[in-house]
């Protein structure tokens, strides 16, 4: 199982990638600095994803190390935009999400400058830089999850008056699945730090977790982004089956 | 903007149900909350979808008399007055969120 277990990663890997081209392409359109952020949080999270797997996929040992130092900061790179999305969509009046962006940046920066100065790449629990740097890309998924659902919960009272659509109010609960996915995902990050910490060998837990919470990941990416009809019909004709008693009533 | 925006509507939303400014406000806020909407980021015509679905009932439990009525009037002081003003609404959540999924 382990030989294949570069699969899931591939296809979140390819997922991304076509995400991050459809949000490129609504931002030539539209100029609006949303769509670019999210475009560039996947765009290198894709990279990211690739890059890590490519010695598996054409198996070989590893990268050496200054390229799997920088396809780490790929991925690193690819947090900042998704900080800065979340900040600028839910909370662009409130200070304290300048401070937690900043937070966050900071936790980043150091934990990637760390593992650049030592050289190599150290997935282990033993390595305090790994868990400050995994704080730092935590910490905005668990923030995503959070607002997203937070948002829902007033989206869901706007439909009722007319004033959200079902399809938007869905989508805030899609993205907050993948904020939670993500986490989920982060948390088996120290699962497969703990196995290299104590066997150097990754355990089929920790390849079922990763592969688990990325397939997930990019089934409600997929939902949010590109709907399919079906998907919309459901959604619209579930909406209008709530509302009918009400307006009947 | 916006926040100038519910200023307005409170003031006029005073003078038509003969509440006091601090009453006003409290509850064009009820109501706002009420319809998962932001002070900060209200827009005309979500100002009038309150103003017509939930202040009436909101006034009438304060005692006001004729809600309806009152309602009407300060949502027409709000549109006259902001006819004469250039509004720039904020990009939403709700704008973003509907963007990104294409629709």
């Amino acid at each position: 199982m382990e030989e294949y277990a570069y699969i899931t990663p591939l296809l979140a890997s390819a997922f991304y990638l076509i995400a991050s081209v459809r949000l490129f392409d609504l931002h030539r359109r539209t100029d609006e600095r949303p769509e670019l952020l999210l475009a560039l949080y996947f765009a290198l999270s894709g990279l990211f994803y690739l890059g890590y797997n490519i010695p598996s996929l054409f198996q070989f040992d590893a990268w050496p190390p200054l390229v799997g130092i920088a396809i780490e900061w790929v991925y690193n790179l690819g947090v900042f935009p998704y900080l800065f999305f979340i900040r600028s969509v839910f909370r662009s009046d409130d200070a304290w999400a300048g401070w937690l962006v900043g937070v966050c940046s900071m936790l980043l920066l150091a934990g990637g400058l760390m593992l650049t100065a030592a050289g190599s790449v150290d997935y282990s629990l033993s390595n305090p830089w790994f868990i400050v740097q995994w704080i730092g890309y935590t910490t905005p998924c668990a923030w995503m999850c959070w607002e997203a659902m937070l948002a829902r919960h007033g989206a869901q009272k706007r439909a009722r008056l007319g004033l959200s659509q079902p399809l938007v109010v869905n989508r805030y609960l899609l993205l907050a699945l993948f904020g939670g996915f993500q986490v989920l995902a982060c948390l088996s990050d120290l699962s497969l730090a703990n196995d290299i910490s104590s066997t150097q060998a990754v355990s089929t837990i920790s390849n079922v977790l990763v592969g688990g919470t990325e397939i997930a990941s990019v089934a409600v990416l997929w939902l949010a982004f590109l709907p399919p009809r079906f998907y919309r019909r459901w959604i619209d004709g579930r909406a209008a089956l709530r509302s009918a008693p009400a307006e009947e009533g | 903007m916006a926040a100038a925006l519910f200023d307005i509507a409170a003031e006029r939303l005073g003078e038509s149900s003969q509440m006091d400014r601090l009453a006003a406000r409290g509850t064009l806020r009820l109501a706002l909350k009420q319809a998962g909407l932001d002070a900060n980021h209200l827009t005309i015509p979500q100002l009038r979808t309150v103003f017509e679905k939930l202040m009436p009932k909101q006034l009438e439990a304060r005692g006001v008399t004729n809600p309806a009525a009152s309602c009407k009037t300060a949502m027409a002081a709000v549109e006259r007055m902001a006819s004469k003003t250039e509004w720039v609404a904020a990009d939403s959540p709700d704008e973003i969120f509907k963007r990104l999924g294409g629709n």
